[in-house]
């Protein structure tokens, strides 16, 4: 009966969609106010029903409904209760069903916050996100349906992925797909000015909040899923250059181009139509990340979808969103008037050679990841792109980003002298170099990796801090964006640090061990003191214990485990980590070998924490930035 | 609740969220009735058509009928087996076979008192079936809650016959384990594991049992690291 009222609730909601749609689009070009009252109307029931399906679906994993076909392949009754509930969205329908509530939820703040907005232009950005809602509802309805029902149902599940069981899982997609989505807004404001001709700083002002929350979220969502690569897959490492990966990063370099180019056309006015632009490819982005997640076309550990139709259906969608849009943008872009004249040194000129690089790196990536799917399709053999191609392709592209990160806060809008520049950074660059080439020693050994970082992160905090004292010195007062700014740089900066001295001075070890042996990495001694089968509700497991000692003194009893799950017969490796803030000890089971003995595996992981907390910097900096934008709107 | 009040809700709910707007600029609209018209009636009619239309198609509206239907079908099925076997019993009482499905039957309903009743009555009729006399000495041990007693001495009458009893060896092994005779319920839960079919829940559930075991003899024996004593070889009586 439950999954019979949530699937009645998404066919309502699919025809409020497209009510939406068509009522917002049709009453902005005829100035028609009961269609777009409509328009409103539908929003808000869409959401409604959205929820209503969303949680009819998570009523039937949390009852063990295996009637319900999504329920029988992702859960079973082993499973505890709390990943019954995120099996919900674990699966490829109920993450688009996720998909389709977080676009829902946006569309609705846009027509609560929203209020001040000029008429027309909210009912075109509601309709655009109507008919962008109708699309996924019907890939859900028609292709991804979660409530298909078996008959009769089987006696248990088959469990939800061990990959998922955990954690970092529950909150991983939803804060991604936050962002993805929330690149629907500057995407469907971007639609609206190109259709209207009408984008001025005020609508810069409009967008910025909604692209710096989204970016947000998206900053969060990566994090988080490395995070969760770095503990969950045993062996340490945090970013794999997997396809799935590419797929979030390129949004997210986009993202951040279209956040520093809105700001220089709601400051300026100027590069209206770059902005516009990257509003266009940030949303498409995140789309072509989705189809190459979801579809199936990569075979890597995020792609747990298999199906050729469903990668069809979207690609399919894919050719129209992205070839409507270019077209209007072809058509309309010139109807958009550029204003805001700037010269070849200035703080846009830097923002825009900044873009353009980050776009540039955004290409690399996008060609490492689509390349070896362009061969394999077309018949050509099978290739893998991984890190080396990455390393010394993307990387490069990067360094510059962050030197003129340091500088550009600190140039003119308008005209900039470049002596005068050069003179007043003279100090900060030299103090960086020095800092970065001579701080090397102190943590160990002189490595090329841990040189570039430190210059590059010292270089980034020094001018960022230096520029905000001599702005505040000057005017009396900063604004909340620049502390946002200053907080996601530094942030940055942080992670920087981290990326460099970790992959300069990690170290790891695999030895076999019989209970009691010991071993020794960098200043740690490690003792093995066997392994106990330890059962569970849905697996079984064998949990090592491992004393870490420094200098003779216990510091801690690492467990890791090796975990059998029932249902799926999968073997998960649960590694023990000691976290800390100058690096992590990092200890993983391997195979177990005759006689009680075990495979062991041990890392040292210097700073790495830094990446994840230099993220979460970025984060709050952006949402800083995003409550000033806020603060603005309010205040006109 | 019948699921097409359910949708009827739905509907009437979808269409206020649609039709409040207008209602609420009625007096701003007042000389524009067509303007309110043709949406308001055009939202009217394609909604709910629409709403059934799709979910007819796409949903399973019969389902909850199906699932009433097969619930009562099973119950009724199950019940029917039972009359129809005590009936046929009744005709030829010296069915061991028979007795013992009757009896299996009644312990699956918890009817213990008449499960031994009837199991009795098959080890009558074939006294040397060790799956018979095993299956007895179970509805027993449910009905006194404890495998001490008669329950044991029938289950060594079992094992006596056929070393190879499954049930027999689960229940011989269970009574050890209780008087925490780990190392006699490691050698019958060891025997048992051999025969059973690899890869089943029953297997796995003897597997689990058998290593629970091993470390409570290992404990008993003082601690870690020593190895668990060899169990005692299989009784040189073994009649096969």
């Amino acid at each position: 009966m439950i999954p019979e009222l949530g699937h009645v609730a998404l066919i309502i909601a699919l025809q409020l969609a497209m009510l939406q749609g068509v009522l917002g689009l049709a009453g902005a070009t005829r100035g028609n106010t009961v269609w777009i009252a409509m328009a409103r109307g539908a929003a808000g029931g869409q959401l409604l029903f959205i929820v209503a399906g969303f949680l009819a679906l998570i009523w039937s994993f949390m009852v063990n409904d295996f009637s319900v076909m999504n329920v029988a392949d992702h859960s079973s009754r082993h499973l505890p209760v709390q990943y019954r509930i995120t099996a919900a969205w674990g699966s490829h329908e109920g993450s688009f069903l996720l998909w389709a509530l977080l676009m829902s939820s946006w569309t609705v703040s846009v027509v609560l916050v929203g209020r001040k907005l000029p008429a027309d232009l909210q009912a075109r950005v509601i309709g655009i996100l109507g008919l962008l809602s109708f699309f996924f509802l019907a890939y859900i309805l028609f292709t991804s349906n979660p409530f298909m029902r078996l008959h009769p149902p089987p006696a248990n599940g088959s469990d939800l992925n061990p990959l998922l069981q955990d954690p970092g899982m529950i909150i991983h997609p939803p804060l991604l797909y936050m962002g993805y989505v929330g690149f629907s807004v500057a995407f469907a404001f971007a639609i609206a000015a190109l259709i209207s001709g009408k984008l001025d700083e005020a609508w810069a002002r409009w967008v910025r909040p909604w692209t710096l929350m989204a970016w947000v979220f998206l900053t969060l969502g990566i994090m988080v899923g490395s995070w969760w690569a770095y503990y969950e897959l045993g062996w340490g490492g945090w970013w794999f250059w997997d396809p799935s990966e590419n797929a979030s990063l390129m949004p997210w370099l986009a993202g951040t181009a279209l956040v520093h180019s809105l700001a220089v056309t709601e400051q300026r006015g100027a590069l209206r139509v770059w902005t516009v632009f990257l509003s266009l490819t940030a949303f498409a982005l995140s789309l072509v990340g989705t189809f190459l997640v979801r579809s199936g076309v990569l075979s890597s550990v995020h792609a747990f979808a298999l199906d050729p139709l469903r990668g069809l259906f979207i690609l399919v969608f894919l050719c129209i969103l992205i070839g409507t849009s270019l077209i209007l943008f072809a058509k309309r872009a010139g109807a958009v008037k550029t204003a805001g004249d700037f010269g070849t040194v200035s703080r846009e000129s830097a923002l825009l050679a900044g873009n353009v690089l980050l776009l540039a790196a955004l290409a690399t990536v996008l060609l490492g990841t689509l390349y070896p799917l362009i061969l394999d399709a077309l018949g050509l053999g099978k290739i893998s792109v991984g890190p080396p191609y990455f390393n010394a392709v993307f990387v490069p592209m990067m360094a510059p980003v962050l030197v003129l990160l340091g500088i550009a806060p600190w140039m003119r809008w308008g005209r900039e002298s470049l002596p005068e520049l050069l003179r007043r950074l003279r100090w900060q660059a030299g103090a960086a170099v020095l800092i970065g080439s001579v701080l090397p020693f102190a943590v160990a050994e002189w490595k090329w990796q841990a040189a570039l970082g430190l210059v590059l992160a010292a270089w980034m905090i020094l001018s960022t801090l230096s520029g905000l004292i001599a702005r505040r010195r000057a005017t009396g007062t900063l604004p909340l964006a620049a502390y946002g700014m200053g907080c996601a740089h530094v942030g940055l900066a942080v992670g920087v640090i981290g990326m460099g001295l970790v992959s300069a001075y990690q170290s790891e070890k695999t030895v076999a061990m019989q209970v009691d042996d010991s071993t020794r990495l960098g200043r740690y001694e490690f003792v093995f003191r066997g392994a106990e089968e330890v059962p569970a509700a849905n697996y079984s497991a064998m949990r090592g214990v491992v004393l870490l000692k420094q200098e003779g003194k216990l510091v801690t009893t690492l467990a890791p485990e090796k975990r059998i799950y029932r249902s799926s017969q999968m073997t998960m490796t649960e590694s023990a980590i000691r976290y800390g803030f100058f690096g992590d000890v990092y200890v993983a089971m391997g195979e177990p070998l005759e006689e009680g003995s075990w495979s062991m595996q041990f890392y040292l992981k210097p700073f790495v924490g830094w990446l994840w907390g230099g993220a979460l910097l970025m984060a709050l900096g952006g949402l800083l930035a995003a409550l000033s934008g806020r603060n603005k709107g309010v205040n006109e | 609740m019948n699921l097409w009040i359910g949708v009827g809700a739905f509907v009437i709910v979808a269409l206020v969220f649609l039709l409040l707007p207008l209602w609420r600029q009625k007096s701003a609209l007042a000389g524009r009735h067509n303007e309110i018209r043709w949406p308001a009636v055009g939202v009217l009619g394609a909604l709910p058509a629409l709403t059934v239309g799709l979910y007819i198609y796409l949903g399973a509206p019969d389902i909850i009928k199906e699932q009433a239907l097969t619930q009562a079908q099973a119950n009724y099925d199950v019940d029917g087996m039972v009359k129809a076997l005590e009936d046929k019993l009744k005709v030829t009482p010296n069915d061991a076979e028979g007795w013992y499905a009757l009896g299996r039957a009644y312990i699956a309903f918890e009817r213990f008192a008449d499960a031994e009743e009837v199991l009795r009555k098959a080890t009558v009729e074939a006294p040397k079936d060790a799956k018979l006399i095993a299956q007895y000495a179970e509805a027993i041990a449910l009905k006194q809650g404890s495998l001490d007693g008669r329950p044991l001495e029938l289950l060594m009458e079992a094992l006596e016959i056929s070393y190879e009893e499954t049930k027999a060896l689960e229940l011989a092994g269970l009574a050890a384990f209780q008087k925490e005779k780990w190392a006699e319920a490691l050698h019958y839960w060891r025997r048992l594991l051999k025969l059973l079919p690899k890869e089943t829940e029953h297997h796995e559930a003897i597997a689990q049992a058998v290593v629970t075991a091993e470390r409570k003899l290992d404990l008993s024996l003082g601690g870690t690291g020593m190895k668990a004593p060899t169990p005692p070889d299989e009784p040189k009586k073994t009649p096969h």
